[in-house]
């Protein structure tokens, strides 16, 4: 187990990854895992379902991956070594429904798994049709640091966010595969809204927010990439490249959080106990 | 609510972005598919122009297929502007008369069939010759369709709007207008009145009976924006070109659902809106 430090080498891997295909984004992977290594990241973060691609419609059940005894998991956690790494994928529970899920690999195995909770079906987004629910939120430790694990339209309602930094979150960690579009401005308008989402999630909660976006095309449609670093009060430390591969390296200092809380108590302050409106 | 004046810059694209896009969704699209590049068949007008223009900068002027498929009665102007965009590019381009093939059917069978339907005929023909041309050249036919011809359904089904990949399935004319300029193409074929060619004088907004800005500003302003037709003419605009927009807009529906759009603005056919055939 990884020596606890309150500075964490964080590392976004900003990937294209093949439709349906996971023996191609395993490889894809482990190279990207090499890379981080060689860079010395602590926490290796790759976007929302990395191992089998986004808009998988009807393919789903086909690449679903049930963890327990996952040839595939065991790969990547052997490849990991002692780096904290997240995947994405279509996870099968035990009753049978697929769920979008993120996997934070440590020591040679999962220590949480993050069902997507909010499930976009609306415009270009089809999860329910295909996708179960998540129920719950949960919290790990990345080197001594409570770090949480929402996925991408998780961060858009605020009371997930919220309820992990008051659990003790420092960090929240957020893969996505987040769809761009264009207007006059020189970053995507999709950049924009998301920037807007992940600063005001590190202000509110006091917490740094690690966004790590795909990159690539499905069905005409394509991922903005743009991953990025927010300090706790909303500060856009560093971005990836848009619509480029890339791994983006920043290194954090999670006593930033504990500094800020003590002038910006919002955290101590919150109040889930609030009666009302009648 | 939105002003009439306030219209056009929403229309208005951050140019190096929507390039740097639409370059990338030509390269991956090429890649992932194994083909060796793309076919274009090459009018002289924009919107071909733009087409092969993006497709150079992905793939570079060796990969594009370039085809001048003229008519008998096509105008020497188109040519010569096809011509002029060939040179500009630096493009390998064939000429293949076509009149042979389409003479052939009507003068035997068909001799009293009217403009329309010769016009039909025409971008038919030039569509089996793209499409039996990639086969050759084990290409792809790029498509230049764009978004006020899709949603109007101004095209010929199964001919000029078929394609393995349509980059300009998201851009409004005026935004089609905007990109041609970007990349400093021929100011002879962006300032030309734009038309199908099918017969000697035809127009497109002689054929429509309305401008493409209206028609763009009316068409934004009930897809992209939600507004209802009276809505739009609450807003100045003339309430015979309106409903004549509506009117197209329910007709050609059906004529959609064929083809692969670069998704850019948030409100692309077929993705966002995914409006069932009537």
């Amino acid at each position: 187990m990884a020596e606890e430090s309150s500075t964490l080498r964080v590392g976004l891997a900003q990937i294209d990854s093949r439709l349906g295909d996971v023996e191609a984004n395993l490889a894809r992977h482990l190279s990207w895992i090499e890379e981080a290594r060689q860079r010395a990241v602590d926490l290796l973060v790759f976007p929302e379902l990395s191992l089998t691609g986004y808009r998988l419609l009807h393919l789903t059940p086909r690449v679903a991956l049930r963890p327990a005894g996952s040839p595939v998991l065991a790969t990547l956690a052997t490849a990991a070594g002692g780096m904290s790494v997240v995947v994405g994928l279509v996870e099968e529970d035990e009753r049978g429904v697929l769920h979008n899920s993120a996997l934070l690999l440590q020591d040679g195995g999962p220590t949480l798994v993050h069902r997507k909770i909010y499930l976009p079906t609306y415009g270009i987004f089809q999860e329910e049709r295909f996708l179960g629910a998540g129920r719950r939120i949960g919290l790990a430790q990345v080197r001594g640091n409570r770090t949480g694990l929402l996925i991408c339209e998780d961060l858009w309602h605020p009371s997930l966010a919220s309820r992990l930094a008051v659990a003790g979150a420092k960090l929240l960690v957020v893969p996505s595969a987040g769809p761009g579009r264009i207007g006059a401005g020189e970053l995507p308008e999709s950049q924009e809204s998301w920037e807007l989402v992940t600063r005001s999630t590190a202000l509110l909660n006091t917490c740094w927010v690690v966004y790590c976006n795909r990159v690539g095309w499905e069905e005409g449609s394509f991922y903005t990439g743009g991953s990025h670093v927010v300090r706790p009060g909303g500060e856009l430390v560093v971005r990836a490249p848009i619509l480029e591969e890339h791994l983006l390296v920043a290194e954090i200092d999670l006593r930033d959080a504990d500094r800020l809380r003590f002038k910006l108590p919002l955290i101590d302050d919150e109040r889930f106990d609030i009666e009302g409106p009648a | 609510m939105i002003r009439r004046e306030e219209v056009a810059a929403r229309l208005t694209l951050h140019a190096p972005l929507a390039v740097a896009v639409l370059v990338s969704f030509i390269r991956d699209a090429v890649l992932t598919t194994g083909s060796a590049g793309v076919t274009i068949g090459l009018s002289g007008g924009v919107d071909s122009s733009l087409a092969a223009a993006l497709a150079v900068r992905a793939l570079g002027p060796e990969r594009v297929h370039g085809f001048l498929l003229p008519y008998r009665t096509s105008s020497a102007d188109s040519l010569a502007d096809a011509q002029a965009v060939v040179a500009h590019l630096g493009l390998a381009a064939r000429t293949i008369d076509i009149s042979p093939m389409v003479d052939a059917y009507f003068d035997a069978n068909e001799p009293e069939a009217e403009p329309g339907r010769r016009g039909n005929k025409m971008a038919r023909e030039r569509m089996t010759i793209l499409f039996d041309q990639a086969k050759k050249l084990r290409a792809l036919v790029l498509g230049t369709s764009n978004k006020t011809e899709i949603l109007l359904g101004y095209s010929t089904v199964f001919g000029d709007n078929a394609s393995s990949l349509n980059p300009l399935g998201d851009l409004y004319k005026q935004q089609v207008w905007q990109l041609a300029e970007h990349l400093g193409l021929p100011a002879s074929v962006i300032q030309k009145r734009p038309s199908a060619d099918l017969w000697p004088g035809q127009t497109d907004e002689g054929d429509l009976g309305f401008e493409y800005k209206v028609a763009d500003e009316v068409l934004y302003l009930l897809f992209d924006r939600g507004l209802t037709p009276a809505e739009v003419v609450e807003r100045g605009y003339p309430a015979a070109a309106v409903s004549r927009i509506v009117q197209y807009e329910q007709t050609f529906r059906f004529k959609r659902r064929l083809m692969l759009i670069a998704r850019l603005s948030g409100s692309a056919v077929n993705l966002d809106q995914e409006i069932p055939r009537d």
